[in-house]
């Protein structure tokens, strides 16, 4: 075939709300060739998930197309009648959205569900060859055992798996282009990363366009030839993505190219240096028991937190990262003591929290205290942000008049207006939000901070105030804090030291510059493996990126947990579930193979 | 197997509530006061006659005692006698203690299983004519929020949940029975009895249903894998038929195994209004005539009725909603 594939042109889309019109999708034009993987780059709210819909005329009000067109296969989207529009929408253009837990109907097994629409946009197709069809593409997305899990409903799925569902959703119809829109965003990053070379694989074998449309630069890089910038509904910059991202022409790729964290290249990493420990961990575990179905009085122990040791110093920042299910939420918990450990011990400035009565621990707490992710959740709706600040002051005891001048100091502190004193937190953004609940726990003058993803709803701009505010605390008030977190970049720039955990245990645990440039568990490496960059990454995927899932905290593999995925293992590791082994410099890793050094030759080890 | 292990697990919860319920309402008829040796025997009688019978029914054992080994009459099925009804049927027996013509008393069970099908009749023919009523009228009021469908529903929804329903009974029967000769209304004769009444009862179930359905569909119809479907190349009919009823129903099930309770309570007014000769009118009857073991023997079968509804209603929902087995 010859000529584009699809060619927009003047495409412009209004949104109409309170009397007011605004362009989200201004004077958009483009072309894509088949087998082409075209990228779409721009920040939250530059209109490309509106443009991505626009493109299937799937708009409805207040949104509106108003002009353009969308030539797709030699035919104009935007003016074909209801039967013709069938005959293209999910079936000649497959679209793959951000949401994939979302996308079907919970009720209904996937399999089922993904018949019902092939049958429904090629009608021809008998129920039993629709059914080969869909269990073919879900070997060839590498969906284990999918015989068995055609039957299952969206719930059973793992967000990575489900994206891989969502996928053959897009391809079973043999589309010859697919909208992919932010599919990778709620994923991790390594999950994130199996994704994509995924789609790098089926597009090759099956020569398939994709319009890949993402909010970072470094993702789209990973998968897209050319690449489109867009900004404020316009797209002011095309070309090849080497280039954008090598020469960026315009000052806006710029500032979006200036705003991704640098992880090896010109990186001061902050030093841990040597002081009192403010908060010690040791030894913790935390098993829930969760009803085993099809029986009658079944329990299942999942092991949520084994054996968990470590010790924050005072004016330390201390990252824990790890992906999904790997436990941090269940150990942020327990650092706030707002669920106690079944065994160990967590003692805070020297006493163990366990042995206190609940009058000196309500006193205690105002020593530590939580922040977590969802600025919204957090707050509630109906105070004025002032008493809002002033509201932990009285629970502990403090008169109303000396309450309302430390929150006023506070919210001067952090940045909040006077202005906002006597508002309500409603219209308030994510940042402002988040300073409101810094503020809360600051009037308490804690030690120790816990930050559960606090940073991980707001935009760049946001989070680069915030952390520069976390900063600037830190040195007046000598606060420790506590990062955990799946954003690498951050932690990278914020933690003196870092732990990594994987199914309830850290598996290593080391200084910032040891950690990022000389990891010495396979699972640190497979997770620096996976991060999206403009960087030359210094551990190649081909060699360290993981296959599959971590295996379910039920049931754990004998021996080192990791062994089931890791490049390394060996017959031992079958046997022996490593503790964290000390390594020089106060690091340490539990591997019985760890990497020694990044110059070491692997290429023996490796699959 | 699942559902079996469920239903064990339920059924031993729900015989435990039953138990309880059983405990208060016994111990409670026994606190308050009247005598029912007293009651028995008649007002009349001499103080040894009452004395007599309360041996004879163990009424002058401590309450735990008695409890046990009332339990066991009921392990065996028997719910015990009536105070004052008389085998016969008529509602009222002969007062005096040394009255010849004085029948034998009926059974407990015997009483509530002569009625109890009555009742079950009103209330299926209420719930199918209000479910008639409300899930097209609703499922239109969801699709199309703020637009006329949806406007009715709120609108008929009001006017049915502010109409009192002796009222309405009394209403109804004056002009589609007195005035037109429609409908019979008064008793029970047949099969046409039961409308007049189960219409009045539609009218106090329509409100709930309209309004859970219409928000439970327009929820659903902003849920992203309905807003997906046309991208995904599903019509719009089959995107609503097969997927969005089916989501908006667990609500409106749930809502049902409440209602079904309530709906028990309503009969009482309901069947008093129209001399239907169900569970409600007997459990006026057996109030106003303080018949104890009647009453006793009501209370555990509606709370046996509500434990088996709630089990049924959980499973319904389990086999539309896969995510509910827990």
């Amino acid at each position: 075939m010859s000529g584009p594939i699809l060619a927009v042109s003047n495409l412009g889309v209004e949104l109409q709300r309170a009397g007011k019109t605004r362009r989200v999708v201004d004077d958009v034009g483009f072309a894509l060739a088949p087998g082409e993987v075209l990228g779409l780059v721009g920040e939250a709210g530059s209109g490309k998930s509106v443009l991505a819909r626009a493109l299937v005329r799937a708009i409805s009000s207040p949104l509106e197309i108003v002009s353009g067109k969308v030539v797709f296969e030699g035919k104009d989207i935007l003016s074909a009648d209801r039967r013709e529009l069938m005959a293209i929408r999910g079936n000649r253009i497959g679209f793959i959205g951000a949401n994939p837990m979302g996308s079907l109907d919970p009720r209904l097994s996937i399999g089922s569900q993904i018949v019902e629409k092939l049958r429904s946009v090629k009608p021809g197709i008998g129920r039993a060859e629709a059914r080969e069809k869909v269990l073919e593409l879900f070997g060839r997305v590498r969906i284990p055992s999918p015989d068995a899990r055609f039957h299952e409903a969206p719930f059973q799925f793992s967000g990575g798996m489900m994206q891989r569902v969502m996928i053959v959703d897009a391809l079973v119809s043999d589309p010859s282009l697919v909208i992919a829109d932010n599919i990778t965003q709620p994923l991790d990053v390594t999950v994130a990363a199996q994704i994509i070379r995924l789609i790098d694989d089926l597009r090759q074998s099956l020569g398939t366009a994709f319009l890949f449309i993402s909010s970072s630069l470094p993702v789209v890089a990973q998968i897209a030839e050319r690449t489109l910038v867009m900004q404020r509904g316009r797209i002011v910059e095309e070309g090849r993505t080497e280039d954008i991202a090598a020469n960026p022409g315009q000052a806006y790729t710029r500032t979006l190219i200036s705003r991704i964290p640098p992880i090896w290249n010109n990186v001061s990493a902050p030093v841990a240096t040597e002081a009192e420990a403010v908060l010690k961990i040791d030894n913790v575990t935390r098993t829930y028991r969760v009803r085993r179905r099809n029986t009658f009085n079944g329990f299942n122990a999942v092991k949520a937190i084994r054996g968990v040791s470590f010790t924050v110093k005072a004016r330390e920042n201390f990252g824990i990262v790890g992906e999904s299910g790997c436990g941090k939420s269940t150990l942020t918990r327990l650092l706030a003591w707002l669920e106690q450990p079944d065994s160990g011990c967590i003692a805070f400035l020297g006493k163990d929290l366990s042995q206190l009565s609940s009058r000196s621990l309500t006193e205690f707490r105002k020593s530590f205290q939580l922040l977590l992710q969802d600025p919204y959740g957090s707050l509630p709706a109906n105070m004025p942000v002032q008493r809002m600040i002033e509201e932990p002051l009285l629970i502990h005891g403090v008169g109303k008049a000396e309450a309302a001048r430390l929150a006023q100091e506070a919210m001067a502190e952090v940045g909040l207006s006077m202005e906002f004193a006597e508002r309500l937190p409603v219209g308030l953004s994510a940042g402002q939000r988040q300073r409101i609940n810094i503020a809360r726990a600051l009037v308490l003058k804690p030690q120790l901070l816990i930050l559960d993803e606090t940073l991980s709803a707001l935009d760049q701009v946001e989070q680069a105030e915030l952390l520069d505010l976390f900063t600037r605390l830190q040195a007046t008030h000598g606060f420790s804090y506590v990062f955990i977190s799946h954003d690498l970049a951050l932690v990278r720039r914020m933690c003196h030291r870092i732990a990594v955990m994987y199914l309830g245990r850290i598996v290593e645990l080391a200084d910032n510059a040891t950690l990022f440039e000389h990891p010495h568990h396979p699972y640190t490496r497979a997770l620096l493996s996976a991060m999206p960059t403009l960087e030359d990454n210094r551990f190649p995927r081909s060699r360290y990126l993981l296959d599959g899932e971590p295996p379910s905290p039920i049931e754990l593999p004998s021996g080192c947990s990791f062994r089931s995925r890791c490049p390394r293992a060996q017959g031992d590791c079958q046997r022996i579930d490593p503790p964290l082994l000390v390594i020089d410099g106060g690091n340490a890793a539990a591997c019985l193979h760890m990497h020694e050094a990044l110059t070491e030759k692997e290429t023996a080890d490796v699959e | 197997m699942f559902v079996l292990s469920f239903l064990l697990r339920r059924l031993l919860q729900g015989s435990l509530i039953i138990l309880l319920v059983t405990f208060i309402i016994f111990t409670l008829l026994r606190v308050v006061p009247g005598d029912p040796a007293r009651l028995i025997v008649g007002g009349m009688a001499p103080d040894e006659v009452v004395a007599v019978k309360a041996k004879e029914l163990g009424l002058d054992r401590p309450i735990p005692v008695q409890f046990v080994s009332y339990l066991g009459t009921l392990a065996t099925g028997d719910l015990g006698t009536s105070f004052v009804r008389p085998k016969s049927g008529a509602s009222l027996g002969g007062a005096a203690f040394d009255d010849q013509t004085r029948e034998e008393r009926a059974k407990v069970l015997d009483l509530i299983l002569a009625t109890l099908p009555m009742t079950l009749q009103l209330a299926m023919v209420a719930l199918v004519i209000a479910l008639l009523v409300a899930v097209p009228l609703g499922t239109a009021g969801g699709l199309y929020p703020g637009r006329w469908p949806d406007k009715l529903a709120l609108a008929l929804g009001s006017l049915c949940v502010s109409t009192p329903n002796f009222w309405l009974g009394i209403v109804l029967t004056l002009f589609l029975s007195v005035k037109l000769k429609f409908l019979p209304a008064i008793g029970y004769r047949g099969f046409s009895y039961t409308i007049l009444p189960a219409i009045v009862l539609a009218v106090e179930i329509v409100p709930f249903i309209l309004r859970t359905l219409t928000v439970s569909v327009a929820q659903v119809m902003r849920e992203e894998f309905i807003q997906l479907a046309p991208i995904r190349g599903l019509s719009r009919s089959r995107t609503i038929f097969s997927h969005a009823l089916g989501n908006s129903a667990i609500p409106l099930i749930n809502l049902l195994g409440v209602q079904l309770g309530m709906l028990l309570g309503g009969v009482l007014v309901i069947e008093f209004i129209f001399d239907y000769p169900g569970l409600g009118l007997l459990t006026i009857n057996a109030v106003l005539q303080r018949d104890f073991p009647l009453i006793q023997g009501i209370a555990i079968f509606i709370s046996v009725m509500f434990v088996a509804i709630n089990i049924l209603v959980d499973l319904i929902a389990m086999t539309i909603d896969p995510r509910l087995e827990y």
